[in-house]
């Protein structure tokens, strides 16, 4: 059995009858074939990453946040700046080739505070829910698991105090239930493909 | 973790409770469950009376997921019941109320989801141990706020400790997906009582040495 045969399999060798109650239907594991490797499941965090770091850098460039919305934002910078580095460092030192960072046009989100922290409270939502999709696919690589998991605990963390700070009702807006959703990544890419202006193979 | 060192440094450890129990078990089998289970996933002696002789608890290997799931379930209950009391008290009021509210739901469906789950594993949830929440807790909205972050700051060190000893797929799915939950009420409970909602660009975990660090403040002699 092949590497790639592993991880993949790692979704299959589930119990039918581990049933999550609370979870029921709403549990999708990452598609069979969403992944090819740890370093495909990687890649596709950096490109997130990639995406959101730029994101913030514009749009705290812009000029549009003062106080303590512009502190909050300033870190948030800085977190996926870090996680994009430490995707970077990690796909190299497991042998693979890191995707460049994408062209990305995030057209009017930078216009008011609204408009931006409404596209970063998106792009947070997403990419919590496009760790949680992809994490099964790292299950059988204990320590690249541990690592996707403490980026995903720390966009949520993001995604919450966006949602907190555009006065959106708790439930609904700055939670999003009592268990997180994933997402597949076609759903992800489709919901991240407009603002990717150039060809990158994720 | 191969990726990086934890960045939080040692200092921003505090004492919980001034190191004095909160959680009482009516069987001492459960209490030695919950400790063991604290140093499988490098959290929560903190909470439970430690005692010297505990340190063989300490010792033994990786536990099972009905073991984890259980240790996980003795935090959610911790949690539940703070939330429960403090909103009977009426300790925030307003917008804080209104994020704290759903705060307390999802502790109680966090319970209810594990139970289930050990259940259908064929375990057997955990007691529901006695809590001893120091005075003033539900009354002072300051204490109040300190407390609530400290148990998300745990919880959330807690889960991310299990994440690599889980062993079903779908027991860390479930988990992962609590887990994010525990961040979101962490920023928020640190956005309110006016800290750093993000401390660090990734979530920590604790190692078996630094639970017996901050296990050691607790030990009965």
């Amino acid at each position: 059995m092949q590497r790639r045969d592993l991880i993949r399999g790692a979704g299959t060798v589930i119990p039918a009858t581990v049933a999550f109650q609370m979870l029921g239907a709403k549990w999708a594991f990452a598609q069979d074939g969403d992944f090819d490797s740890p370093i495909d499941v990687l890649n596709y965090a950096l490109t997130l990453e990639y995406l959101e770091a730029e994101f913030y850098r514009q749009g705290n460039s812009a000029d549009l946040l003062q106080g303590k919305d512009a502190e909050y934002l300033r870190t948030v910078q800085r977190d996926e700046e870090a996680h994009v580095m430490t995707l970077t460092d990690t796909i190299n030192k497991l042998g693979g080739s890191p995707v460049p960072a994408p062209k990305v046009d995030f057209g009017d989100a930078f216009t008011s505070r609204e408009s931006f922290l409404e596209a970063g409270f998106t792009f947070e939502n997403l990419g919590v829910s496009a760790y949680l999709g992809a994490a099964p696919a790292l299950f059988q690589e204990k320590e690249l698991l541990s690592a996707a998991a403490s980026i995903f605990g720390v966009e949520a963390r993001h995604a919450a105090i966006l949602g907190n700070l555009l006065e959106k009702p708790a439930e609904g807006g700055v939670y999003m239930g009592a268990t997180e959703t994933p997402k597949p990544r076609d759903e992800v890419l489709q919901a991240a493909a407009p603002f990717i202006v150039s060809t990158v193979t994720l | 973790m191969i990726l990086m060192e934890s960045p939080i440094p040692a200092g921003r450890r505090r004492l919980l409770f001034g190191g004095r129990p909160v959680l009482t078990f009516r069987e001492e089998a459960s209490r030695r469950n919950f400790i063991k289970g604290s140093a499988l996933v490098g959290v929560g002696a903190t909470f439970v009376a430690y005692t010297a002789s505990d340190q063989t608890a300490f010792a033994q290997g990786s536990g099972t997921d009905l073991e984890i799931l259980n240790f996980a379930l003795t935090l959610e209950f911790l949690e539940a019941e703070f939330y429960t009391m403090a909103l009977q008290n009426n300790v925030v009021s307003g917008r804080e109320r209104e994020l704290v509210t759903p705060i307390r739901d999802h502790e109680m469906a966090h319970v209810q989801a594990i139970t289930a789950t050990v259940q259908d594993l064929g375990g057997t949830p955990t007691e529901k141990p006695m809590f001893t929440f120091p005075d003033g807790v539900f009354t002072d909205r300051a204490m109040f706020l300190e407390t609530a972050s400290m148990f998300e700051e745990l919880g959330v060190t807690a889960y991310h400790g299990q994440v690599p000893n889980i062993q079903s797929p779908d027991v860390l799915a479930a988990a992962a997906s609590i887990a994010g939950v525990e961040s979101r009420h962490a920023a928020v409970i640190a956005d309110i009582m006016g800290g750093n909602p993000f401390p660090a660009p990734f979530e920590n975990s604790r190692t078996k040495d630094e639970v017996l660090n901050l296990a050691g403040q607790f030990i009965q002699s």
